[in-house]
C-alpha cells in the first residue's frame, strides 16, 4: 500500500509558538527555504504517521487575511491555490479572542481546519479555562490543547489531521456556517446571486462565502481576474446600503461583526479564575520599559550582548583558525606537493581556495554565539520591548522603533541585519534603515580594529574603539536623515507593535535557530566571499610568474586607486590594496595587507610532513581547550570582570606589525580606521541589499553613499588631527 | 476623551477611532474595535509610545495614533 500524502499549512498569529509546534511536530526533518520571489521564511516538512505522509508547509506569522502586507499574500495565496488538505490553525490559548479572529476567516475560506490551541499549559497556570469541546462543537472543528514547548498534545493533534482528511469531502452543515447579522447576511446572499449571473466563474476560482465576503470589504488583491463593471457597480450598491443601514463605513462593520461572533463564542467557551501568581510581563516591564531606567537597561544588555559574543567566541576562532592555517592547508599543500601540481596550481588552492573558504569558516563562532544570544533576546520577547524604547528616537529620522532591531543585529554581522529588515512593512522605511545598517561596525571591522589598536593606541583602546561604534552610529543618523528630509520627506509612520508576555525560551530553541542561520550565512555569503577571494588571488598573481604583488594586476588596481586616499593620509598602494580587497570582507583587510607587506607569493616554508594522526589529536585537544577557555570566560565575566590580559587573535604576526608600524603613524592609523569603518559595505551585505530590496539600484547606490560619507568623515577627521597634533 | 489622555493604570472603553482607513482596519483587526475594555499600563520617555492592554494581550502604540482614538471611561473593576 503506498502511503497517502497529507498535505497541511500551518497558520497562525505571530507570537503563537507556530514555529516551536512545527518543531515539535517535525522534528529534524526541517527544511528552510525562502519563498519565491521574497526573503520571508518558508519551513516544510516531511513526517511519516500511521501509513501517511504529512507534509507541512508553515505560513507566515499573520493577524488577519486582510491587509497587504507581504505575509498576508502569501498565506492567503498559498490556501487559495495550493487548497491544503488541512490546515492547523495554531491559537494561542492565553490570548483566544484576538486569535480567533483569523480563524474565522479562515472558516470562511471553507478549509478543513485543525485549530491547535497552544500554550494550554501557560493558559491553565493564567487561571483560563477553555472548554474546548464546546468550541469544537461551536465552529464544527477539531480542536486540541497543546503545549508546543513541552511536545503536549502533538500526537493528539497529529491524529485530528488524519481524521479531519479522512473526512474531507462532506459539505459543511448549514448550522455551522458562522452568521453575521440578518440584514448583512441577505446582502451577501444578494451579491452572491448576482455574482452567480454576472461572473460566475469567480465561483469556481474562489471558495464563496470569503469571496464575496472580500469584495463587500474591499480586500480583492487576491482576485486574478478583472471584475465586471456591472458586478462592480452592483458592490458598490450593497456597500451604500450597509453603510447607511449600519452608520459605519463597511470595513468597521465587518471587522465589527467578526468579532461580535467571537464574542459570543467566548462567553461560552472561556472561564477566567483569578490566580494569585505574580504576572511576570508585568513586573519585568515596570523595569525593561521603565521611563528613567529602561534606556539604561537597554545599553546594558546591549554591551552584555556583545561581550559575550566576542569573549566567547575568541576561543574558537583561534582553533577554527589553527585548524585551517596548520592543518588543513598544509595537509591539501603537502598532497598536491605529493601529486605533483605545479607551484602555480597549489598556491592557488592553498591561499586562494583554503584561504577564501578560511575566511568565512573562522568567522562562523562570532556569528553563532552572536545568533545564540540574538535567537534568546528574540525569544524571551524583550526585542519588542528595544523597539518601543527607541521608537521615539527613530521616528525623528522618519522611522520607526521597528526598524532599531536590524540596526542591533548589525552590530554582529550587516548581512543578516539587511535580512532582518523583512520585518518592516513600510518601503520607504526599509529603504532607509538598510541604507543606515553599513554604519554599524560589525564583528569582521573589529577584528581590524584589535589590530591597528594594539599597534599604535595600546594605552586607549577601548576609547578608540568605542569612539569608532559610535562614529559609526552618529554619521548613520545624520545620512537617514538627510536622506529623510531631501529624498523621502514621508510623514511619520506609524508604529503598531505587540509586546508579547516574556516567555524563557527553550535551549533547542535557540540552538536550532542560531544554527539555522549560520547555516544561511555559510551559504548566502559564504558563495561570495568564496567567489570574490579566488579572483582577488587572480589579479594578484596575473601576469603569471609574478614575483611582486606590487607588479601584478592588482596592485596596478591599487596604485591607480591609491591617490584617492592621498587626502586621507593613506595614499600608499598597499593600504588601497587592502581596503579594495575589504570590499569582499572587511577582515580580508588583515590578510591582505600580509600578503602584500611579506611580499612573498608562494610559502614553501608550508611543505613540511605531517603526521595526520598527531594533527587530528592536536586540533581535538586544541577544541576542548577552546571549550575550556569559553568556560572560564564566562565564570570570570561573572566574577566581576576582572580585566585579565587580552589576547588578539593577531599577536604571533610580528613581522606584519613592524612593517604596518611603518607604514602609519598614529593619525594616519585612525583615519585608516574611520575609513574601513564607514566605506562601502562588504559584497555580501551588498548582494543581501540587493535580494532584499530587489534592486541593484538600492545596493548601488549604498556603495556611493557610504564611500562618499567615509571620504568626506575621513578627510575631515585626518585634518582636524593635523591642525591639532 | 483620548485614549492619551488616559492615565497610567487607568481603564477605558474605545469609541471610534479616527484614522487612516488600513491603519483603522490594523487596529480593528487586532482588537481595537468600539466597545473593547482598553487599559493604559505604561509609556515610554521623552514622549514614545505608550503599552496599552487590549483584551489579554500587550500592544504599543504612538502617541500621535493614541491621540486619535476616542474612548470613554469606565468602571470595570
Amino acid at each position: 500500500m503506498s502511503s497517502k500524502v497529507i498535505k497541511v499549512a500551518v497558520v497562525g498569529n505571530p507570537n503563537t509558538g507556530k514555529s516551536t509546534l512545527i518543531n515539535a511536530l517535525a522534528g529534524t526533518n526541517l527544511h528552510v527555504g525562502n519563498w519565491a520571489g521574497v526573503t520571508i521564511e518558508k519551513k516544510e516538512a516531511f513526517l511519516k504517521y500511521k501509513g501517511y505522509e504529512i507534509h507541512l508547509i508553515d505560513l507566515p506569522g499573520v493577524y488577519s487575511l486582510g491587509n497587504n502586507t507581504a505575509e498576508e499574500k502569501i498565506t492567503i495565496e498559498f490556501l487559495i491555490r495550493e487548497r491544503p488538505d488541512v490546515v492547523i490553525d495554531v491559537v494561542d490559548a492565553t490570548n483566544l479572542e484576538r486569535n480567533l479572529y483569523l480563524t474565522i476567516q479562515l472558516l470562511e475560506l471553507e478549509l478543513p481546519l485543525v485549530i491547535a490551541l497552544n500554550m494550554w499549559d501557560e493558559a491553565k497556570a493564567k487561571g483560563i479555562e477553555i472548554d474546548y469541546k464546546k468550541l469544537e462543537e461551536l465552529l464544527c472543528v477539531k480542536a486540541v490543547p497543546v503545549s508546543a514547548v513541552k511536545g503536549e498534545g502533538v500526537q493528539e493533534l497529529l491524529e485530528a489531521v488524519v481524521e479531519v482528511y479522512e473526512s474531507r469531502g462532506k459539505e459543511r452543515e448549514e448550522k455551522c456556517v458562522l452568521h453575521f447579522e440578518d440584514y448583512l447576511e441577505e446582502e451577501i446572499k444578494y451579491l452572491l446571486e448576482k455574482i452567480e449571473k454576472i461572473q460566475p466563474v469567480l465561483l469556481d476560482l474562489y471558495p464563496k462565502r470569503f469571496l464575496v465576503i472580500s469584495l463587500i470589504e474591499g480586500n480583492t488583491f487576491f482576485i486574478d481576474i478583472p471584475i465586471s463593471d456591472e458586478l462592480n457597480r452592483e458592490i458598490l450598491k450593497v456597500r451604500e446600503r450597509l453603510e447607511k443601514m449600519y452608520h459605519k463605513d463597511i470595513v468597521s462593520l465587518i471587522v465589527e461583526e467578526r468579532y461580535s461572533i467571537i464574542i459570543s463564542i467566548t462567553e461560552q467557551v472561556v472561564k477566567k479564575h483569578k490566580v494569585k501568581k505574580a504576572d511576570i510581563t508585568y513586573i519585568l516591564d515596570r523595569l525593561f520599559l521603565h521611563k528613567v531606567f529602561g534606556l539604561p537597561v537597554f545599553f546594558f544588555l546591549m554591551w552584555l550582548l556583545f561581550e559575550f559574543t566576542f569573549e566567547l567566541s575568541s576561543p574558537y576562532i583561534d582553533w577554527m583558525d589553527s585548524v585551517i592555517s596548520s592543518f588543513i592547508a598544509p595537509l591539501v599543500a603537502h598532497w598536491l606537493y605529493e601529486a605533483g601540481a605545479s607551484p602555480w596550481l597549489r598556491s592557488f588552492i592553498v591561499e586562494g581556495v583554503i584561504g577564501g573558504v578560511g575566511f568565512v569558516v573562522v568567522f562562523v563562532p562570532v556569528l553563532f554565539f552572536l545568533y545564540l544570544f540574538m535567537a534568546f533576546l528574540e525569544g524571551s520577547g524583550y526585542m519588542s520591548r528595544a523597539a518601543f524604547l527607541m521608537d521615539r528616537f527613530m521616528s525623528v529620522l522618519g522611522l520607526s522603533g521597528k526598524s532599531f532591531i536590524p540596526m542591533i543585529i548589525g552590530f554582529g554581522c550587516n548581512v543578516p541585519a539587511v535580512y532582518a529588515t523583512r520585518t518592516l512593512e513600510d518601503r520607504k522605511e526599509k529603504i532607509l534603515t538598510v541604507l543606515m545598517i553599513p554604519f554599524m561596525s560589525c564583528g569582521a571591522r573589529l577584528t581590524v580594529y584589535a589590530f591597528f589598536v594594539t599597534i599604535f593606541f595600546r594605552e586607549h583602546k577601548t576609547i578608540v574603539i568605542m569612539f569608532l561604534y559610535l562614529l559609526g552610529i552618529a554619521v548613520a543618523v545624520v545620512v537617514a536623515f538627510v536622506m529623510h528630509k531631501l529624498f523621502f520627506k514621508t510623514t511619520s509612520h506609524h508604529f503598531i507593535l505587540e509586546l508579547p508576555p516574556y516567555r524563557l525560551p527553550t535551549l533547542r530553541f535557540i540552538l536550532r535557530n542560531a544554527w539555522i542561520r549560520t547555516k544561511a550565512f555559510l551559504y548566502e555569503a559564504g558563495t561570495f566571499i568564496f567567489a570574490t577571494s579566488v579572483i582577488i588571488w587572480f589579479l594578484l598573481h596575473i601576469p603569471i610568474g609574478v614575483k611582486k604583488p606590487e607588479n601584478s594586476v592588482f596592485g596596478m588596481i591599487s596604485k591607480t586607486v591609491a591617490p584617492v586616499f592621498e587626502p586621507l593620509g593613506f595614499g600608499n598602494w598597499q593600504a588601497a590594496g587592502s581596503l579594495l580587497s575589504g570590499f569582499v570582507a572587511k577582515e580580508v583587510v588583515l590578510a591582505t595587507m600580509g600578503n602584500i607587506y611579506s611580499g612573498q607569493v608562494v610559502r614553501e616554508g608550508d611543505l613540511e610532513e605531517i603526521d595526520l594522526k598527531e594533527k587530528l589529536i592536536e586540533i581535538g585537544k586544541g577544541f576542548i581547550q577552546a571549550n575550556i577557555e569559553a568556560g572560564k570566560r564566562l565564570i570570570t565575566f561573572f566574577g566581576i570582570l576582572s580585566d585579565g590580559e587580552e589576547t588578539l587573535p593577531v599577536g604571533e604576526n610580528r613581522s606584519l606589525v613592524e612593517t604596518v608600524r611603518n607604514a602609519f603613524t598614529p593619525l594616519t592609523a585612525f583615519s585608516f580606521m574611520v575609513f574601513l569603518l564607514l566605506y562601502t559595505p562588504c559584497v555580501a551585505t551588498v548582494f543581501a541589499i540587493r535580494q532584499e530590496l530587489n534592486s541593484w539600484k538600492w545596493a548601488g547606490l549604498s556603495i556611493v553613499i557610504s564611500f562618499t560619507t567615509a571620504w568626506i568623515t575621513t578627510f575631515v577627521i585626518y585634518n582636524i588631527g593635523k591642525a591639532l597634533l | 476623551m483620548r485614549l492619551s489622555e488616559v492615565g497610567r493604570g487607568k481603564q477605558c472603553r474605545v469609541k471610534e477611532l479616527y484614522l487612516s482607513p488600513e491603519m483603522k482596519r490594523k487596529l480593528l483587526e487586532l482588537g481595537l474595535f468600539p466597545g473593547q475594555i482598553v487599559e493604559v499600563l505604561q509609556d515610554a520617555p521623552f514622549g514614545g509610545p505608550v503599552k496599552i492592554k487590549v483584551g489579554d494581550y500587550c500592544l504599543a502604540l504612538r502617541k500621535s495614533e493614541a491621540d486619535n482614538i476616542e474612548v470613554e471611561e469606565c468602571n470595570v473593576q
